[in-house]
């Protein structure tokens, strides 16, 4: 079973490398590194909503917590960005833990709701912040930006630098392996926590909480661990997803995005270990079509969400699961029917 | 902490929980001694269970005093109260669900004792240890790899027995182990408490089923609306007028009364 998954995973990333180099539209190579970055951030949301059974709808706002950190250090301070994003990652790791905090005596839909609640809070301070900073002003003292770029986004922070290593033409090839570095570093980390003693104590608690506490498990400790260990990766998310696009904007806290990712998860199979991938893969393939429709983009995807939590709640890798289950059970019975 | 110490293992004074007006544990003492064997009886609402989530931390007594060692545990938590050596089951079949039999008793095993500090990557010998000794003692050895979800009503039973006996318990409660199995079921389960009561485990037991609590306890209390109206020896409890009247009934008394006889003859 493992090593059958290694085996995939050496496969997908012997794909995911030669990519570039099989002749594709350069579009293509751009989509590919999105989706990198939302499997990862999908990927950390898996570990606290499949993994630990927490409801929490806050991935998202620490994904754009980690990307506003980054173009913050990066246009105020100065900062490279390869200094930013582990410091980016590190913030959101704090921010994440107070939020973990403040869900730490709710249970299931109520946490939806109180981080949803804090992402929305995030989007309307983002997009109502139209004071003029004086730390925009240094440089040119006619315009006006305010702190967090308001409802225009900000730029001007920096990138990940490849343009002068590689050139006007091959820096998006930088972008892109340094994204699917990123998501091997979260594919290979969110593995490693869900087979440790941390995931079984995740799992025990997602399972049956009451039983997990008679036995020993605290609650209050694994839950925080939980939020914390999700943040690093998604903040860094962040982080390289400003720095591929040189702009933040109050978008990435709101709702669209989240439905988007939380699809990705739902379609994938929440808990599964592909299911991440899966649905990013999924989900990106299924928004080239509905960008015809635009207007119907939402409505085509909570469709998706629907259909998928009636008749598939496993998602596709729990349907895979259950198929080669059943081929397995069958192709036995066989055997043993033909060698009788 | 031992017998010759005199101080109990678990004492329980003054204990009252009260819904609303409801008092379902109603100034309810127990003294439980290391090596001792208790069963609670009492017909249904009698506020056994609730005794049980009272004094293992899930449902904090309103008032009265706990000790487990000499230490006060009336408000602390039950992650912690387990890993100052209380473990329980529960009465629905409570189980991890999604893992085998053999991590859900690991999760006893690994968290059971004690969880300092962050906890380490794998599994330390000794966690692997407890887990085969529990897998054993509960019958489970070869059926580790089942997933709970799947596995029979008393293969679920004794899953959850074997993650409380994983945590090493200095006092182990089991709240009705044989509820919903048939007869010889219950003899199974009969069995593998007997060995854990031959490990020198100490315990408190629940169930309705008088056969069983009459043959594993060595004392028994009889709970009837929160209050205790009987505690004492087997024999004496089938000729308590009061027991038998709210509980036993006169016909189960007499039977009960063969059945120890015919028990006790052979055995001289």
């Amino acid at each position: 079973m493992k090593y059958r998954d290694l085996i995939i995973f050496a496969i997908l990333l012997a794909i995911a490398i030669a990519f570039p180099w099989m002749g594709v539209k350069r579009y293509l190579i751009a989509s590919a590194l999105i989706m990198f970055c939302y499997a990862t951030v999908v990927s950390q949301w898996n570990l606290v909503f499949g993994i630990a059974g927490i409801f929490s709808l806050a991935q998202v706002a620490i994904f754009a917590f980690g990307a506003y950190t980054t173009a913050v250090l990066g246009r105020y301070m100065d900062l490279t960005l390869w200094y930013a994003f582990p410091i980016a990652g590190l913030a959101g790791m704090v921010f994440s833990f107070f939020v973990g905090l403040a869900c730490l005596r709710m249970r299931g839909i109520y946490v939806a709701l109180l981080t949803l609640a804090i992402s929305q809070v995030m989007f309307v301070l983002i997009q109502t912040d139209s004071a003029c900073s004086p730390l925009n002003q240094r440089d040119n003292p006619a315009t006006c930006v305010s702190f967090t770029g308001g409802a225009q986004g900000l730029g001007g922070f920096g990138s990940f630098g490849w343009r002068d290593v590689l050139g006007g033409r091959n820096w998006i090839l930088g972008d892109y392996y340094t994204m699917l570095a990123l998501l091997v570093v979260a594919l290979i980390f969110t593995a490693a926590v869900t087979q440790s003693r941390i995931g079984l104590a995740f799992k025990a608690l997602r399972d049956n909480e009451e039983l997990a506490r008679s036995r020993g498990v605290s609650v209050f400790k694994y839950q925080l661990i939980v939020f914390a260990a999700s943040a690093f990766l998604t903040a860094m998310a962040g982080g390289f997803y400003a720095a591929h696009f040189g702009a933040v904007g109050s978008n990435l806290v709101a709702f669209p995005l989240l439905l988007f990712l939380i699809s990705m998860l739902v379609v994938g199979g929440i808990g599964k270990a592909w299911g991440p991938l899966l649905g990013a893969f999924l989900l990106m393939a299924a928004d080239e079509v509905f960008k015809e429709f635009s207007d119907w983009r939402n409505i085509g995807l909570g469709m998706i969400v629907l259909v998928f939590m009636i008749f598939l709640p496993e998602g596709v890798a729990g349907a895979i699961e259950a198929v080669s289950k059943r081929a397995t059970r069958l192709w036995t019975a066989l055997r043993r029917r033909s060698s009788a | 902490m031992t017998p010759e110490s005199g101080e109990p293992l678990l004492a329980c004074r003054n204990v009252f929980k009260y819904f609303g007006a409801l008092a379902a544990v109603n100034d309810f003492d127990l003294d439980v001694h290391t090596g001792d064997v208790v069963g609670i009886g009492g017909p249904n609402g009698a506020g056994k269970t609730t005794f049980l989530d009272v004094i293992s931390g899930i449902n904090a007594a309103t008032s009265g005093e706990i000790r487990l060692e000499g230490r006060d545990i009336s408000r602390v938590r039950p992650d912690l109260i387990c890993h100052r050596g209380m473990a329980r089951t529960f009465q629905l079949n409570a189980g991890f669900d999604s893992l085998s039999i053999r991590e859900n008793v690991l999760i006893g095993s690994a968290f059971g004792l004690g969880d300092r500090g962050v906890p380490a990557v794998t599994y330390s010998r000794a966690m692997r240890e407890r887990v085969d000794r529990a897998l054993e003692l509960c019958r489970l050895t070869d059926r580790a790899h089942a997933t709970a979800r799947d596995v029979p009503v008393l293969e679920r039973k004794l899953l959850m027995l074997a993650s409380a006996v994983a945590t090493d318990p200095k006092l182990l409660l089991i709240d009705e182990p044989v509820g919903g199995l048939n007869p010889h079921e219950v003899d199974d389960v009969m069995e593998i408490v007997e060995g854990l009561v031959a490990e020198g485990m100490t315990i408190i037991l629940i169930e309705h089923v008088m056969r069983f609590l009459l043959q594993l306890s060595r004392r028994v209390v009889i709970m009837h609306h929160g209050e205790k109206i009987y505690e004492g020896d087997t024999q004496g409890l089938l000729s308590d007028r009061r027991v038998v009247e709210v509980y036993l009934g006169a016909g189960t008394a007499d039977r009960l009364q063969h059945m120890l006889a015919e028990r006790a003859a052979p055995n001289g």
